[in-house]
């Protein structure tokens, strides 16, 4: 049987209908469960005033070319709306990649211990080709002696359950942020990945949230 | 036309297209678009304002077009589309593999599934392939086109 074409607009809307509804019902599905994630860091992996307008939430691994790429653009938003801008630095030591990122992020909560956080990661990003080897179990001891960090202190400290805690925690919040890949950055809640979205789009959307 | 593939052949071939293209849509279309920019991004073969814009809507064709395969709706127009995808996926692999850059990974399952560009070559392909099949094999008994005519 063949229908007429005023028969047929009814079947195909439905038809349309059924295509739609299940391209949205499988989006929902592979979304699953959305968790929140905790933008919580100590105060030593903090920058900027505890009030500024605009929070940057930044997951990076010490030991990807990315993150080091984009420290740049970040220094450089950082120096130009300084006092502004508040950054919290979260861990996300991407394991599958990058055998020593676990490694580096521990020192630089060792070296966080001891007020030296943010000189520790500058040393790990401007010297990653250096530490990101065989090598890391020189270097690492080497920078904290360098920054004049109690590295008796700083030894015991890598060897504590509760810093390698603190790393899977932020993995864990990086995870439930639905972070695939570093760096990420999130500006007052909206994500930017890489050094170029960062420059790019970045720096506008921190020019437009100070100007709320 | 469709006399020459057996209509079991047509149907596994677009259930089993429309499959994938749903899967890889799915998984890119639920994360943050922002993830999936990157890696377009990292092909080089779109202008730098229209990879995220790419990033956000390919996603949702991909699944349009697989579940337009999987119930068998315009069923020629969505096998030629998919066909389309694939021969332009096919050519942006063939363009990083030119400029040489190296891609650790496709990006076409976004986190889920890593393939190679050598290995979603031969992907995309074979999922080329079963398009012609699919639209071989059109107009189908097992779907909504045959319902709505």
């Amino acid at each position: 049987m063949i229908l007429s074409a005023m028969d047929r607009l009814p079947r195909l809307i439905a038809s349309i209908i059924i295509v739609l509804a299940t391209s949205a019902g499988s989006v929902r599905i592979a979304r699953g469960v959305r968790k929140p994630f905790s933008s919580n860091a100590p105060d030593y992996r903090m920058l900027g005033p505890q009030n500024a307008k605009v929070t940057i939430i930044e997951f990076s691994d010490f030991e990807c070319p990315a993150c080091r790429v984009a420290e740049a653009p970040m220094r450089a938003l950082l120096k130009l709306y300084d006092g502004k801008v508040r950054l919290v630095f979260k861990h996300f030591p991407l394991e599958r990649m990058h055998r020593w990122a676990r490694a580096g992020a521990i020192a630089a909560e060792c070296a966080g211990r001891q007020g030296k956080f943010w000189e520790y990661h500058h040393e790990l990003y401007d010297h990653q080709d250096e530490w990101a080897s065989a090598k890391s179990e020189q270097r690492l001891p080497a920078y904290a002696a360098r920054l004049g960090l109690n590295t008796l202190a700083w030894n015991a400290c890598r060897q504590d359950p509760a810093v390698n805690a603190a790393v899977n925690s932020d993995a864990k919040d990086a995870l439930n942020a639905w972070v695939g890949s570093t760096p990420t950055f999130f500006i007052n809640g909206k994500r930017f990945v890489g050094a170029l979205q960062l420059s790019e789009r970045g720096t506008p959307w921190v020019e437009k949230e100070l100007k709320k | 036309m469709s006399s020459k593939i057996p209509p079991s052949i047509g149907f596994a071939a677009r259930v089993l297209v429309g499959t994938v293209l749903v899967y890889a849509g799915a998984v890119k279309a639920a994360g943050p678009s922002e993830e999936f920019a990157i890696v377009i991004g990292s092909y080089d073969v779109l202008p730098h304002d229209m990879v995220l814009t790419a990033a956000t809507f390919l996603p949702w064709v991909e699944l349009l077009l697989g579940w337009s395969l999987i119930f068998g709706l315009r069923l020629r127009a969505a096998a030629a589309a998919a066909a389309a995808l694939f021969a332009a996926f096919l050519c942006a692999l063939l363009s990083v593999q030119l400029k040489g850059i190296q891609l650790p990974n496709c990006g076409c399952f976004g986190d889920a599934m890593h393939f190679t560009p050598r290995q979603a070559f031969f992907v995309d392909s074979g999922l080329a392939a079963l398009c012609w099949l699919s639209w071989k094999s059109a107009p189908a008994r097992l779907s909504l086109d045959t319902w709505c005519d």
